[in-house]
């Protein structure tokens, strides 16, 4: 998995942001929460997923090793790893 | 919630039976023969923690609860712990009449905040519906009603954006609350969670947490503690797409 820097036109001014890919394909979207969302700010929301990572689930991370373990845990669970 | 209840009170006896009242008058025509029926009735009352099961899916309950004081929601979990709150029942409102004749629960009811419920023994529910047809008709209406309002939040959860969907849903409990006296002018007390309010309108709670910035920016809406004041109704019903002839909150005249 390779994550790549980006900024997401969230919260104003831009967030920060990781397009995570597994091998070629973006499988998600992370952003980093910003001081506005009070006691959730400097976590790392999982903004989209894409293909078997799309749905309802919208966890944050304390860091992006806990994410991208998620995402794997996930993409093994539904096959795609 | 699963203690034995005792009915030796009676509706009339607190000051909160006065939003049941105005609850029905704002849907029905009551009597006063009527309205004392339902003062009249048998009721256990409790102050109830926020966060609490009332009563839970698949219990076979015997007393339906009116809402006195305090947010109550129904709510299903779904197996990977998410919830999705299905509707929020405000003072006046009796979120388990269903109970009366579906005996088993097919979703749970939980308080959000400290509430204050009255439990009426569905004995005493069916005596007073004997006795009073027009009352018949008003909880069948309420209830026609209850169903209007999950055609709406199943519109808002399908096809709005969120940002349209917390809109109509300030609008809605705007006139819900206004309707038993709850609202002062354009501000009501709010004291949900933004966490509760995702789980009702199935976003996250940083979705949620950037909508409320932004109705705040656009000048829609301010918080004031715990306190909603709306600026711009006109703005926000516009962003809600909100018309609330689906909330039948007039007096109607039966026909």
């Amino acid at each position: 998995m390779t994550l790549q820097p980006v900024r997401v036109a969230t919260g104003g001014e831009g967030e920060e942001g990781r397009l995570v890919f597994a091998g070629e394909k973006l499988v998600a979207l992370l952003v980093k929460l910003s001081h506005q969302q009070e006691e959730l700010a400097g976590r790392w929301f999982f903004e989209a997923g894409f293909g078997r990572l799309d749905g309802p689930l919208h966890p944050t991370f304390e860091n992006l090793a806990d994410a991208e373990a998620w995402i794997l845990q996930r993409l093994a669970a539904t096959g795609e790893a | 919630m699963h203690q034995r209840l005792n009915s030796s009170d009676r509706l009339g006896n607190f000051p909160e039976q006065s939003r049941v009242v105005r609850k029905l008058e704002s849907i029905a025509e009551l009597s006063e023969k009527e309205k004392q029926a339902l003062l009249d009735l048998p009721v256990s009352v409790r102050n109830v923690a926020a966060d609490q099961d009332i009563v839970c899916d698949k219990d076979r309950p015997s007393h339906s609860c009116l809402v006195l004081d305090g947010f109550v929601c129904r709510y299903k979990l779904l197996d990977g712990g998410m919830r999705q709150i299905m509707s929020f029942q405000t003072p006046g409102d009796m979120p388990d009449l269903q109970s009366l004749f579906l005996r088993v629960m097919d979703h749970s009811i939980g308080t959000l905040t400290p509430s204050k419920l009255a439990f009426v023994p569905h004995d005493a529910v069916r005596d007073l519906l004997r006795r009073y047809p027009n009352l018949v008709e008003a909880f069948w209406r309420d209830t026609l009603i209850d169903a209007a309002i999950f055609r709406e939040w199943m519109v808002g959860l399908g096809r709005r954006e969120a940002y349209g969907r917390v809109a109509h849903l300030m609008c809605e409990l705007l006139m819900r609350l206004r309707a038993v006296g709850l609202a002062n002018g354009y501000s009501y007390e709010l004291p949900l969670t933004q966490a509760e309010l995702a789980d009702a309108l199935g976003l996250s709670t940083v979705h949620v947490n950037r909508v409320l910035k932004e109705l705040r920016l656009d000048g829609l809406v301010v918080f004031k503690g715990r306190h909603l004041v709306i600026q711009d109704w006109e703005g926000l019903k516009e962003a809600g797409e909100f018309d609330p002839t689906y909330l039948h909150v007039e007096p109607q005249v039966a026909a």
